[in-house]
């Protein structure tokens, strides 16, 4: 088989731009890899429907950073879920408004990059970790819309929780 | 439209909820209509359950609760239950740290949440060295769990003494559950251990099932000694303690037992055969008897339907060999012992379970009499009191009644080692020892005993305050010292003006023979062999170690009555204010 990973792909974002993705770092998206698995090659510009220019160059740069890590077994399952941690550069590059954090999830989601996507998740995490719910709602500007009886019995519900 | 948490899919929030802690899904529950769904959702909160707690009393079925179908179970109302014990276990524990007062009934709330306490008590015993009380923290979390250990092994004895039907690695396992080395906590996951090991077997022999039963039985020996699974390496001391417990043997890299351990682990693969395998009632060397299936030979050749006895059986001792021992051979080792006829069938017949816990209780109780022979032999893997405490348990539980001496004996030591080490499981001995001896004057012995201990425990303590009489008391409660005359080192846990001890005692002591004879001050304190002495201060040489040159078993016991080490007082930290306000 010839060698494809110095190949360059075009990927069109659902606002009409062009960009040029080196073959390896398209393939951390699992949704391209296994596209391109089954067409063997494309010549042509590949759509990517759901995703905009300014997150899509967003979402490569992770991939390009993250091109040469071993990819991902599934059977991490359970591990992964016992850490919020997460790695310095990862960090900073999750250093974005509230809006852009979820359109690269989104993305992440669509795209079917699954450390990317636990990557946000775990971001949101630390962004609710240890807050009250009025905490919360002010973090994510979120609209009270319970009655207070409703309020109430949320509440009692809860109160193992608190303490 | 600006993009909102509310407007992710639901996918998207049970991915971010399984990376937050139960409490924080809680509050963002809390925050709108929108996260309920998804904030209860059985799936989310059956992966909380998973990986937030290891262990789950077995009246929950756990494991049968997770390859149900997901509807059937209600894993929010299991966690918030769950995460409820863990809280209140927390919250008694520290209640046992901060007052030397009712601690009896507070042991007791914890044991009665059964192993669901298990991780709450785990996460105190491995706490951090700069939390401020880590070294009471510790020591008292230990002291639960393994009382909680206890409170699982005993009541399965009891089952075998009633006469319930009690596999014999149930049997000989609850021995480990009172030993913190073995590292079990409970008879499943010893059995769990067994298991693999027959996995293993039948890996390596996959026709195995297919075998008559004198090929199964020497195929299971083949396999045991050659994956060095049973028997004692040569180099190693026959009688050493640790080579009584099952659990130990099949733990450590060694895998040393004696013969009756041995054979235990040999039945159990045997019966996972549907072979018919028992110890053996031999005397000092336990063997297995396996005998054939109803209606056939060894072999498996059917028998004349006239044989309603059944094949003969053959012997084995694995212990020592992959091959079966000859009968004549054993006829001939009674004989050259004298035993009678009579006799004779019964050493070689099969021994009840209750009969192997026996001779089990006995091998310990044997083992711990070679190192007090033997003091260079003392540095054991495994706790001497425990493993005392456990033979004396299992002694009075199957013990013959025909020998009452040797019984008010075991009482004695087992009562004395309740007050100095065991105190926790005075509802234990409430509830099983006592029944025992119902009607005897033993009995009043114990309700005596145990009536001083709840009182003791009940009424806070006599304050003892210095001020007035600071010049006469020159030491303090946590400083560590030599003994002039013996030389052991020891922490100061209280002190009297002038001896306290009864006229007897200090007769016997001479304590009128010291230089400043009984009018000085005298000190309670701890040695590193755990015993509690009491010592004139002119014996009292205080020194000023590192906490690493002091005997780690003294630094383990030394919780039991401080928080912590104070590095740069080189001293420990009183846990006994309620006692001691000034040290």
């Amino acid at each position: 088989m010839a060698d494809t990973s110095n190949q360059e792909l075009t990927f069109t974002s659902s606002d009409g731009k062009n960009l040029q993705v080196p073959r390896d770092v398209a393939e951390r998206s699992l949704l391209i890899k296994n596209m391109l698995d089954d067409l063997g090659d494309a010549t042509e510009a590949i759509p990517i429907p759901n995703v905009t220019e300014n997150v899509l160059t967003k979402v490569l740069e992770w991939c390009t950073h993250h091109r040469n890590d071993p990819p991902t077994t599934g059977d991490e399952d359970d591990s992964r879920r016992k850490t919020t941690d997460i790695e310095e550069w990862d960090q900073k590059f999750m250093q974005v408004d509230q809006e852009m954090l979820f359109e690269i999830i989104l993305a992440a989601n669509y795209l079917d990059i699954k450390p990317l996507l636990d990557i946000g998740c775990k971001t949101v995490a630390n962004m609710i970790k240890g807050k009250s719910p009025e905490e919360i709602r002010k973090t994510f500007n979120i609209q009270n819309d319970f009655t207070p009886e409703e309020e109430d019995q949320i509440r009692r519900e809860n109160e193992w929780a608190e303490e | 439209m600006v993009l909102s948490l509310s407007d992710l899919p639901e996918e998207i929030l049970h991915s971010i909820l399984l990376f937050c802690d139960p409490r924080d899904t809680s509050a963002l529950e809390r925050t709108a209509r929108r996260f309920r769904g998804a904030a209860n959702e059985r799936l989310l909160w059956k992966n909380y359950c998973q990986t937030h707690f290891k262990f789950w009393d077995r009246r929950h079925d756990f494991r049968v609760k997770l390859s149900n179908q997901i509807s059937a179970v209600d894993w929010k109302a299991l966690y918030v239950s769950r995460h409820l014990v863990d809280t209140a276990t927390d919250r008694l524990l520290d209640s046992i740290l901060v007052s030397q007062t009712g601690r009896i009934e507070k042991f007791r709330s914890v044991i009665n949440f059964g192993y669901d306490a298990k991780d709450g008590l785990l996460r105190n015993l491995l706490i951090d060295s700069d939390a401020e009380d880590y070294l009471a923290r510790r020591y008292y979390a230990k002291a639960l769990l393994t009382c909680l250990h206890r409170s699982i092994a005993i009541p399965e004895w009891i089952r075998l003494r009633d006469g319930d039907e009690v596999p014999l690695a149930n049997a000989l396992g609850a021995f480990d559950l009172f030993i913190p080395e073995s590292r079990f906590g409970n008879l499943d996951e010893i059995n769990g251990r067994l298991d693999e090991i027959f996995s293993r077997l039948c890996v390596e022999y996959p026709d195995v099932q297919g075998l008559s039963s004198r090929e199964q039985a020497s195929v299971i020996a083949s396999f045991l000694r050659a994956h060095n699974l049973i028997g004692i390496e040569s180099e190693r001391e026959y009688h050493s303690l640790e080579h009584n417990f099952l659990g130990r043997a099949l733990d450590d890299p060694g895998h040393n037992s004696l013969p009756l351990v041995s054979a235990v682990i040999y039945c159990h693969m045997a019966r996972r055969l549907r072979l018919n395998a028992r110890p053996c009632g031999f005397p000092f060397h336990v063997h297995v008897i396996v005998t054939p299936q109803p209606g056939f030979d060894i072999d498996g050749n059917l028998l004349l339907q006239s044989n309603t006895v059944g094949g003969e059986p053959i012997y084995m001792d694995p212990f020592r060999s992959d091959k079966e021992t000859s009968v004549a051979d054993l006829k001939a080792q009674l004989n050259f012992l004298g035993a009678s006829p009579v006799e004779q069938s019964a050493f070689l017949g099969e021994s009840r379970t209750s009969e192997i816990v026996s001779r089990c209780s006995k091998n310990v109780l044997n083992s711990l009499q070679r190192i007090n022979q033997m003091p260079a032999t003392r540095l054991v893997p495994i706790d001497p009191d425990c493993a005392r405490y456990a033979a004396l348990w299992s002694s009075l539980l199957f013990s013959n009644p025909l020998r009452p001496a040797e019984l008010r004996h075991h009482l004695l030591w087992l009562m004395e080692l309740l007050a100095t080490d065991f105190p926790s499981d005075i509802h234990l001995i409430e509830q099983y020892i006592a029944p025992i001896f119902h009607g005897t004057m033993e009995f009043e012995h114990i309700v005596e005993s145990l009536h001083v201990i709840r009182a003791v425990d009940e009424i806070p303590k006599q304050v003892k305050r210095r001020s007035s009489q600071l010049k006469s008391v020159s030491y303090h409660v946590g400083q560590v010292f030599r003994h002039r005359r013996y030389n052991y080192v020891a922490i100061i846990t209280g002190w009297d003006l002038e001896c306290g001890a009864g006229e007897q005692w200090m007769r016997r002591m001479g304590v009128d023979r010291l230089q400043s004879g009984r009018h000085q001050s005298f000190y309670h304190v701890i040695v590193e062999d755990k015993s509690v002495r009491y010592v004139a201060e002119e014996n009292i040489e205080i020194i000023s170690p590192a906490v690493s040159q002091l005997p780690p078993t003294l630094v383990a016991v030394a919780g039991k009555y401080f928080k912590r080490w104070d590095s740069n007082l080189r001293e420990f930290v009183s846990n006994i204010r309620d006692e001691y306000p000034d040290n």
